[in-house]
């Protein structure tokens, strides 16, 4: 509960209950209140519990399913249900010898290591002169620079099945990389130009004037100051382009990633401990990266409160 | 820079203002170029593409309208259309009523529980999506884990037929993996409101509907706009979700154009059901935008 607000309602239950008020003075020497009178303790406590109960609720409402999953990965049956047959890793070492389900792995594996760096290159182009530059035509290439971010998956996904049919383009893992590049660069894009544009550019100037080479400004100056953004993006980036199912799905050809493994494996049979051992790794992977990443930006902000922090994550994320 | 002028009489001033002048161009060249060439070519071949005619080898060609016919006609179509956006609302409501005093919670109760429930929503993004549907699939099923532990306790006596593949299992499943791109624009207009703003209200006399209704809603509308725009449009051409954990009542247009594509191998329909759905998502933004002016405005 915000202290301000407290203050303000004790002060006015002060006012309002004049009889309450021979209650003994705070020790410390601060301006007496009145103690609240029950109901509003109780309301109040209510307030703050109820708010952590909804909170409680929603997180369990978001990872529940996801705890369960992989709790019951390592159940002895096939079933995903109790009662609870016995601790059991077999399903993992099946999930890790499936041949079909390692190819899946290393295709996204290898889509994602090629999109990530490709995004934040081409991103940070396109955010730099957006943010920086002044010309004619900005207002349109930045609205152009947005639209990707805009028109669903789904249509640009069919769009290009569409025109890699018309252009005769077989389709592949190559076809993926190409797609997964052009919806996850705008988002760089954002996230570099958000950067870029908290920083005024009298740093540059001052730098400029100090005799520094363009080249010398961009390491020295411009780099550092984005680099939280640059590694924010290359996590999203990885992120957006292994968990992409829309586009993965229409423009993958016969290469299998793993969102569609796991979706066309689902299709046919409803019940795969195997779906269970692997989802469980992949989601383990996952959160173990970006606690890590989070871990580093943090370090290099050099936040030390838990205020400093929030702002490094809104602003990281933004 | 490399020099792109040749070196005239007053050649440093010239050169200088052409490299100026192509800056932009430099950055821009190919980040534009990807996007032309593969976001706005494909969309250009889509419109094409849903005004066409072609028969199955493509012997004949033509310019037709009939995709477009065949889907305000076909009753099928229409029911489509009728649960989607029955199920795609309901699920923005859902979130909408969720997210807000969440946001408000973390905003502004929270304290020291701020920073660890952002991070949990921040990171619930990079979960794999299907992932995600699948675990909530395992749940619900009828020999589930929520069927099992409701006949355990007592509470009913068969497992329940509702849970999985209706439009009930849909809406759940939508609303917990859209939720977290909900409330965070939310608790970021939050969080950029002066909490004596309610200090001053409470001092005038006002309750806590009056301070939400007054001061909270309409500084947090911007948010929830973003919240609007960022959630509602995907969910209308969401297939993954329905094709995992709904049934026949809950087939939405996002299946049809995935099957008109994949398994019908029908693109003109496809295309032309695509370029309706894109621009009824235009519709929704701008009426979205304006709605949020009007709040403002009062």
């Amino acid at each position: 509960m915000d202290p301000r607000l407290a203050g303000s309602e004790e002060e006015l239950v002060a006012e309002a209950a004049p009889q309450s008020a021979a209650a003994p003075a705070a020790r410390d020497g601060s301006v007496p209140l009145a103690r609240p009178p029950l109901g509003l303790r109780v309301r109040r406590g209510l307030d703050k519990g109820g708010g952590r109960v909804y909170a409680i609720v929603f997180i369990m409402l978001l990872y529940g399913p996801l705890v369960l999953l992989a709790v019951f990965s390592f159940n002895d049956s096939i079933v995903f249900s109790l009662p609870w047959s016995g601790f059991t890793t077999k399903w993992y070492g099946q999930a890790l010898s499936d041949s079909n389900l390692r190819q899946a792995l290393r295709n996204s594996l290898i889509v994602s290591s090629i999109v990530a760096p490709l995004s934040v290159v081409l991103g940070t182009l396109a955010a730099y002169p957006i943010t920086r530059l002044r010309f004619r035509m900005r207002g349109a290439a930045a609205m152009l620079l947005a639209a990707p971010l805009v028109v669903p998956w789904l249509v640009i996904g069919i769009s290009a099945l569409i025109y890699f049919n018309k252009t005769h383009v077989a389709l592949s893992w190559h076809t993926v990389v190409v797609m997964h590049v052009v919806v996850t660069f705008p988002l760089v894009t954002v996230l570099v130009s958000a950067s870029l544009a908290r920083f005024d550019r009298t740093q540059e100037e001052s730098a400029i004037d100090l005799g520094a080479s363009q080249l010398q400004v961009v390491r020295y100056v411009l780099l550092p100051l984005i680099a939280p953004a640059l590694m924010a993006s290359f996590i999203l980036a990885f992120s957006w382009s292994f968990n992409n199912f829309e586009i993965t799905y229409f423009v993958g050809g016969f290469d299998q990633l793993f969102p569609v493994w796991v979706y066309s494996t689902l299709r046919h049979a409803s019940n795969l401990p195997i779906v269970n051992a692997i989802s469980t790794l992949v989601s383990i992977v996952e959160v173990a990266l970006v606690y890590t990443f989070w871990i580093l930006i943090t370090w290099r902000a050099g936040a030390r409160t838990s205020r400093e922090k929030t702002e490094t994550l809104m602003e990281s994320f933004r | 820079m490399v020099s792109l002028a040749p070196a005239a009489p007053q050649g440093r001033q010239l050169r200088a203002r052409a490299v100026k002048k192509l800056r932009p161009v430099a950055f821009l060249i190919s980040p534009i170029g990807v996007l032309l060439l593969l976001f706005v070519a494909p969309l250009i071949i889509l419109v094409i593409m849903s005004f066409r005619y072609e028969s199955l080898y493509g012997f004949q060609t033509g310019w037709t309208l009939d995709n477009f016919r065949l889907l305000f006609t076909d009753p099928i179509y229409r029911g489509v259309a009728k649960d989607t956006i029955i199920i795609a609302s309901t699920a923005m409501i859902c979130q909408l009523l969720i997210a807000f005093p969440l946001s408000y919670f973390i905003a502004f109760k929270a304290g020291r529980w701020e920073l660890p429930l952002l991070l949990l929503l921040v990171l619930v993004d990079e979960l794999n999506p299907i992932v995600r549907i699948y675990a909530w699939r395992m749940l619900l099923g009828r020999e589930g884990l929520i069927n099992d532990f409701l006949m355990w306790t007592g509470l009913v006596d068969a497992p329940l037929d509702w849970l999985l593949f209706t439009k009930f299992s849909v809406i759940l499943v939508l609303s917990t993996s859209w939720v977290n791109y909900c409330a965070i624009p939310i608790y970021a207009s939050m969080k950029a409101i002066n909490p004596s703003l309610f200090e001053a209200a409470t001092d005038l006399g006002a309750g806590w509907f009056t301070r939400w209704r007054r001061i909270l809603l309409p500084l947090a509308a911007p948010g929830v706009f973003v919240a609007v725009i960022l959630v509602y449009i995907p969910l209308f051409t969401d297939f993954a979700t329905p094709g995992l954990v709904g049934g026949t009542s809950s087939y939405m247009l996002g299946n049809t154009v995935a099957d008109l594509m994949v398994a019908i191998g029908d693109w003109g329909g496809g295309a032309a059901l695509s370029l309706l759905l894109l621009t009824a998502m235009a519709g929704i933004s701008v009426l979205a935008y304006f709605l949020t002016k009007l709040n403002q405005l009062d």
